[in-house]
């Protein structure tokens, strides 16, 4: 369902991704593991529309069509999401609210009538146990205030609400207490399904404990340096990423 | 200059005489008059190079000769209403239209009417307040207004009165090259409570020169509100004078949205211990248009607290200037004053500059201000996209989001909610979409 051929990225006129080809099909579970700087977030990033970033070379296809030429918002339309590794704070629009208007954005670009509230509300109740999350959080604002764990939650939770058919979890594990990690782990198991297609991007090796890979990915300097099943993730975690380790860091440099 | 200049000065001379000479009034208020317009006269038209209007350009007002209005008659329709129970005055060209007025019943001792009226039937509750609070003596256009008001909102409510509907105030202008000179009086005596609406609209090109004066006595309560939606081509140059005693509470949410040109000067006096006053401003100005507050709070006595929140929604080539003072006179010890100024700019063309000023004379006090411009957070309107809300509507719910969080301070529901539903009509925002 994702298709990525020869992906070059520049940021700045630096080039951040090397050549990235990457195909996961719908049901599979896909993790990318690398070490700071080697271009994991600028990977999530390319794939859900942000600014900044340039596509020298390659492309990605979402179900055969071309995502590079989609706006942000289309392609979250056509079914992917991207699990924010900064969640941002929006003061003075309500979670709720915020979250009822990309639904309805959804199934605006679907043909759709906007969602009926009653529905809405047992979907979101239902959703918001998935991730433990309290009624409160719905009618405070986006984000702001959240706790770190509260934050990814949020995010997990408005994956949940939104279904979406890909999506991609960047860092979601970071800053996160063993506790809430499980709870966001087991908010991402309850929604992978034969159709649905996850990218799970992460440093460490511990969430995958939780959420468990089918392929596994190394990325290293902006170039996937191995890929293997989940196996590879331990290998990692035992031996670090020194065996890949060639300029660490040059993508971090670069983007900030 | 231009040959029109000096008619803001010389010429108006023979204007304000001919216009006293029609008048049959008090001489206790043709006196008011005589000594505002030398005051006038001798403050002058402001120009640039004076501080306090250094950053309001005037030029435009200065080609045009401005006249006297007509009587004009206005549409029902074309006023604004709020929902609900409320004691209503409507002014057309600064003079009382009964017709499109509305008065309930009223507790014993309480008054809401003409003020030309009441200065034959009450002048005893009306000197001790009118031109007599302190404030704004240096200010051009208050002095214009007490020379030249036609009349006006008189509000009166004695000790303990409540009056719980809300007081909806219209006044309307209209004309081409007219000035207007609309006044509102409001005494509340010790613990009385108001809630008011204070609403200026028009058509055409006008000046409307308004004067607000707000005595609050002994644990008083007002809740002031001032939507200021003149006509595009207006100009606005108000005046706002507060004066509360011991106790007494002031919440003042003033929106600007209307006008080519608006200006409100607001001189708030906090004259006695333990007074309390909320200061609540939101300007939404785009194209050419230009919006102004220059605000001083005046902490006289103890344990007063002071807020001023003052937002700025600017797009196309639209300006804004927050010019704010908190003075603590050397005895107002345990003050709490704060300021903000926030101020989103939605083009590169927009402009909005903040002038925050302290003179702190007493040393026990807790003051504080801050200013922030910038533009909306790309990070947020990427964050709404990525949920597949498009660049427009995203947009539009952050500047609201910025501009309802004044709003949400509006206690006065029908208002409120009226005023939110302008603000979103007015950011094309279809609320349907996401409620």
């Amino acid at each position: 369902m994702l298709e990525i051929r020869n992906l070059h990225v520049t940021v700045e006129d630096r080039e951040i991704l090397k050549g990235i080809d990457l195909t996961i099909r719908p049901g599979e579970t896909h993790a990318i593991m690398g070490p700071n700087g080697s271009g994991k977030s600028t990977l999530a990033n390319v794939i859900a529309g942000r600014d900044g970033y340039t596509v020298t070379e390659g492309e990605i296809r979402f179900d055969g069509k071309n995502l590079l030429e989609m706006d942000p918002e289309t392609r979250a339309c056509e079914g992917l999401f991207l699990a924010f590794q900064y969640p941002v704070e929006i003061p003075g629009v309500a979670n709720l609210y915020f979250l009822k208007a990309a639904v309805n954005a959804v199934r605006k670009y679907r043909g759709e009538p906007p969602v009926d509230a009653m529905d809405f509300w047992d979907l979101v109740h239902e959703r918001m146990e998935l991730v433990k999350m309290d009624e409160s959080m719905l009618k405070r604002s986006v984000n702001e205030g959240f706790s770190g764990g509260e934050k990814k939650r949020n995010e997990v939770f408005q994956m949940a609400v939104l279904q979406p058919r890909f999506a991609v979890l960047d860092e979601t594990d970071s800053g996160l207490d063993i506790d809430a990690l499980k709870v966001v782990a087991d908010g991402v198991n309850a929604l992978r399904n034969p159709e649905r297609g996850f990218l799970v991007i992460t440093h460490y090796q511990r969430l995958l404990d939780y959420i468990v890979p089918d392929h596994v990915h190394v990325l290293v300097n902006g170039k996937i340096a191995r890929s293997g099943g989940k196996e590879l993730a331990l290998e990692l975690e035992a031996q670090g990423y020194a065996l890949y380790n060639e300029e660490p860091g040059r993508a971090r440099r670069a983007a900030a | 200059m231009t040959a029109a200049a000096p008619l803001f000065s010389e010429s108006y001379r023979p204007a304000f005489a001919e216009f006293v000479a029609n008048r049959r009034e008090p001489d206790a208020i043709a006196r008011l008059r005589r000594e505002a317009f030398d005051r006038f006269q001798t403050l002058g038209w402001p120009t640039r190079q004076q501080e306090a209007w250094r950053l309001t350009d005037l030029s435009a007002l200065q080609t045009i000769a401005w006249r006297q209005p007509a009587d004009a008659l206005v549409e029902a329709g074309a006023l604004p209403t709020l929902e609900g129970p409320t004691h209503r005055l409507v002014f057309v060209n600064g003079r009382f239209a009964p017709g499109l007025s509305r008065l309930p019943k009223l507790p014993d001792g309480a008054l809401i009417t003409s003020l030309g009226q009441a200065l034959t039937t009450h002048l005893e509750r009306i000197e001790p307040y009118l031109d007599r609070l302190p404030g704004l003596e240096r200010h051009p256009f208050a002095a214009l207004n007490t020379a030249f008001w036609e009349d006006g909102a008189f509000v009166y409510l004695p000790c303990g009165t409540v009056v719980e509907e809300p007081i909806h105030l219209v006044f309307y202008a209209a004309g081409s090259d007219v000035t207007v000179h609309p006044r509102l009086l409001l005494a509340l005596e010790g613990n009385a409570q108001a809630t008011v609406v204070v609403e200026y609209r028009g058509q055409g090109r006008y000046l409307n020169v308004p004067l607000a004066e707000l005595a609050l006595g002994t644990g008083a309560v007002l809740h002031y509100h001032q939507i200021q939606e003149e006509a595009p081509q207006a100009f606005h140059l108000g005046a706002i004078r507060v004066r509360q005693a011991r106790d007494s509470v002031a919440n003042l949410h003033l929106l600007s949205l209307g006008g080519q040109l608006a200006r409100a000067d607001l001189d708030v006096l906090l004259d006695g211990e333990d007074a309390q006053c909320a200061l609540n401003g939101l300007t939404l100005a785009r194209d050419q248009q230009y919006g102004d507050y220059h605000v001083r709070v005046e902490h006289a006595q103890p344990h007063g607290a002071s807020e001023q929140r003052f937002k700025s929604v600017l797009d196309g080539k639209a300006r804004s200037v927050f010019d704010g003072m908190i003075h603590v006179r050397p005895g107002a010890q345990k003050t709490d004053a704060r300021q903000t100024s926030r101020n989103l700019l939605l083009s590169k063309q927009a402009q909005a500059q903040a002038n925050p000023r302290l003179e702190i004379l007493a040393d026990d006090v807790k003051c504080g201000h801050g200013s922030t411009t910038g533009f909306l957070d790309p990070d947020a309107e990427f964050y709404l996209r990525a949920r597949g809300i498009p660049a427009t509507q995203a947009r539009a719910l952050l500047v609201h989001a910025f501009a309802n969080d004044n709003l949400n301070q509006i206690r006065l529901t029908p208002l409120r909610e009226r005023l939110a539903r302008l603000l979103a009509a007015r950011l094309a925002l279809d609320l349907a979409e996401g409620k």
